[in-house]
């Protein structure tokens, strides 16, 4: 028998059927027709099957069977306030100045935000205000079929613009919370971020929810950056054990622009984060990081790509993955140096490390160069702790937990290694270490 | 006190100690030198507990206590210090934070309570001092990039903060200088100073010559097969092993 290259979802039309009375916008004519057609597109392709190369690490037959799902509701109202709170408190960096914008179960929440009211600020809510997505909306960046699907069932999401030589003097906080209540959901969001010419910006968004519900976050974010304009990203992925979370981010850079994204996947059951970058003016440089932590039928999947369209670019990739027992991770990786794109600097590198034989990583970088005069590597490895090292420490007296926690840690420290951004970067990283030791100190339960 | 009875370890399968015993009292400098093969780091590592070395038989007791039936870091917890032939590199790891750690793990096994942040400093920054090493050099990750000789005087910058009530020393003085070797030397003695015993195993007679032991013992296919005092090791060093009636290499 042979697989389909994509899977078919007959039950998604249906649902989508049922829930579109309650989206988001039903008001506004272009976009009610801009939901059907992207629908329609989907249901003309489905889902990606394994036999599609970008998703043969992450089978999405799971994904078919989750939105045939008879009792999708639009969780509008009604998620717990005393739950939401706790979320908001664990997931909430109170030592970040900075505005604050949370959404919960997909949908923003007003009494939990304080968003960006500053000059050369423009923020706007999708809810609130649809008319600012329009554009992003009708011209997606990509239009995979999963891009489609968000387009038809986006449920709110967030627009940042900056004004040209504005830098927004603190981060701003994006908080998406899933409930108790969102078992059986899928939360379409999207985020829209410009900055003009010279602007600067630093975003950092936490994804979380409990450990029972099995809940879909599906977010899509596009990033143009101008001339000199500069961007920094955080993404934490902390979310509940049965959680499938899937984020994309497109971003475009034109000249001397720079972007930096740091990406943390610690939770969910079955995560894929997607970062598609294209540089297309001279001199943009870009700085991808990230670590990744799987155990027990997780799933961890990182793809990126950048586009060098133009000469005198820089891009860097440096990704670590930590795999225990029943955990599993790919890295996809792809370079694509355009034919005038002479003087390119790209490096790629993805470490992974294995605490059982009963963990599996794939690492799978792709250099294409069409362009002669250039610089560009890629290194991938898979390997064990080393024995010498952890005798080593436990011979000064760490037990093994710690000693293994201590050389786990110092492993994915790399990715935090000459991080620009000051203060709040500390705060990050602290953080991300306190989330990692956390993550090592739990049980493994085969 | 330090007692090791008829000690038969195996390392691959291949039996490398074959039935040694050896008794170190408290306060007591023993060498142990011998040829290429005899055992000599195997011993180390059989004490101090790595994975791969296996006990056929035999005893080793550390104050009565059965030293064998315990994990790497419960024996340093005891009192015990291996100071390595060649020290691990540690990238990601910072000496300060690798001894703070090793430190506080040791005092809770011990059951006295963690060193504080500030006094850990002060601590440090005092051995330093006393054994003329670069405070810069504790900054560093765990001996990576470091010399031959940065390495070791950086295990007896560990050693005299954890300071262990027996210290067995696996070749500390291998790819010294002069220099280096007089730091490390003094290193010994201020432990020694204290009343802590300490194994020395030994290819030269050269470190003798700064820490003076009370006994020399040669170890020969797993086994001693002569102990005696410094003037032993000066006798190895005038006629060899063959010198002596020792095969080279025995195993």
């Amino acid at each position: 028998m042979t697989l389909k290259r994509y899977l078919e979802t007959p039950e998604v039309g249906k649902n989508f059927e049922k829930r579109k009375a309650g989206f988001s916008g039903t008001d506004q004519g272009w976009l009610s027709d801009i939901r059907a057609r992207a629908m329609d597109k989907f249901m003309a392709a489905g889902l990606p099957g394994p036999k599609v190369e970008e998703w043969k690490y992450t089978n999405l037959g799971f994904l078919a069977r989750f939105l045939a799902n008879e009792n999708f509701k639009i969780l509008k109202t009604g998620p717990d306030a005393a739950e939401t709170k706790r979320l908001f408190d664990r997931a909430y960096m109170g030592n970040i100045a900075g505005s604050v914008v949370v959404f919960v179960n997909g949908y923003f929440n007003p009494a939990l935000s304080s968003c960006p009211d500053e000059d050369g600020v423009k923020f706007s809510i999708f809810s609130e205000n649809p008319e600012a997505f329009r554009q992003s909306l009708a011209e997606p960046k990509q239009a995979t079929s999963l891009n489609n699907l968000n387009r038809a069932m986006v449920t709110d999401g967030y627009y940042l613009e900056i004004s040209a030589q504005t830098t927004m003097p603190q981060p701003i906080q994006i908080i998406h919370l899933a409930t108790s209540g969102s078992d059986g959901q899928s939360l379409h969001t999207r985020a829209k971020i410009s900055l003009a010419a010279g602007a600067k910006a630093k975003v950092i968004e936490s994804f979380m929810g409990p450990d029972g519900p099995q809940y879909w976050t599906h977010m899509i974010s596009d990033v143009d950056a101008a001339e000199k304009a500069e961007f920094c990203y955080f993404q934490f992925q902390l979310q509940g054990k049965q959680a499938i979370h899937m984020t994309e981010m497109h971003s475009t850079l034109l000249e001397k622009a720079k972007f930096t994204h740091m990406n943390l996947q610690l939770g969910a059951e079955v995560s894929r984060s997607e970062i598609m970058n294209s540089l297309s003016g001279e001199y943009a440089e870009i700085d991808l990081r990230g670590a990744y932590f799987g155990r027990v039928k997780q799933s961890q999947d990182i793809f990126t790509r950048i586009n060098h369209d133009k000469p005198h670019c820089q891009s860097n990739q440096l990704f670590r993955g930590v795999l225990d027992a029943g955990g599993k991770s790919a890295f996809q990786g792809k370079v694509i140096v355009a034919r005038d794109a002479q003087k390119t600097n790209a490096d790629q590198s993805n470490k992974n490390l294995l605490l059982s034989r009963k963990a599996e990583a794939n690492a799978k970088p792709e250099l294409l160069i069409y362009a002669d005069d250039v610089k560009c590597s890629h290194g991938a490895t898979v390997g064990e702790l080393d024995r010498d090292q952890l005798f080593y420490l436990r011979s000064r007296g760490l037990d093994e937990a710690a000693a293994k926690e201590l050389l786990v840690e110092a492993f994915v420290a790399e990715v935090f290694s000459d991080m620009p951004g000051g203060g709040d970067t500390v705060v990050l990283q602290q953080r991300f270490i306190e989330k990692t030791r956390g993550w090592l100190s739990k049980e493994v339960s085969s | 006190m330090l007692e090791i009875k008829n000690l038969r370890v195996t390392v691959g399968g291949k039996e490398i100690l074959k039935g040694l015993n050896l008794t170190i009292n408290d306060g007591e400098v023993h060498a142990i030198m011998g040829p290429n093969g005899a055992g000599k780091s195997t011993l180390s590592y059989a004490i101090c507990g790595k994975d791969g070395y296996e006990v056929i038989e035999g005893s080793v007791l550390y104050n009565g206590k059965d030293l064998l039936s315990m994990d790497p870091n419960e024996r340093a917890g005891e009192g015990l210090f291996l100071g390595f032939q060649y020290p691990v590199e540690i990238p990601g790891v910072s000496n300060m934070n690798f001894l703070r750690t090793a430190l506080n793990s040791q005092r809770r096994y011990q059951g006295a309570p963690e060193v504080k942040a500030v006094d850990f400093l002060k601590l440090i920054r005092a051995k330093a001092k006393e054994l003329d090493v670069d405070p810069e050099m504790l900054k560093r990750d765990v001996n990576v990039g470091f010399s031959g000789g940065e390495k070791k005087r950086n295990e007896m910058v560990q050693m005299a903060v954890l300071d262990p009530s027996m210290a067995i020393l696996d070749e500390t003085d291998s790819g010294l200088d002069i220099d280096a070797l007089r730091i490390v030397a003094d290193g010994i003695n201020r432990l020694r100073g204290q009343d802590k015993s300490i194994l020395l195993i030994t290819h030269y007679q050269r470190l003798l010559d700064y820490v003076v032991p009370d006994f020399v013992h040669v170890l020969a296919d797993g086994r001693i097969v002569k102990t005696g005092t410094k003037d032993l090791a000066l006798q190895l060093e005038a006629k060899g092993y063959a010198g002596l009636g020792i095969a080279e290499n025995a195993a």
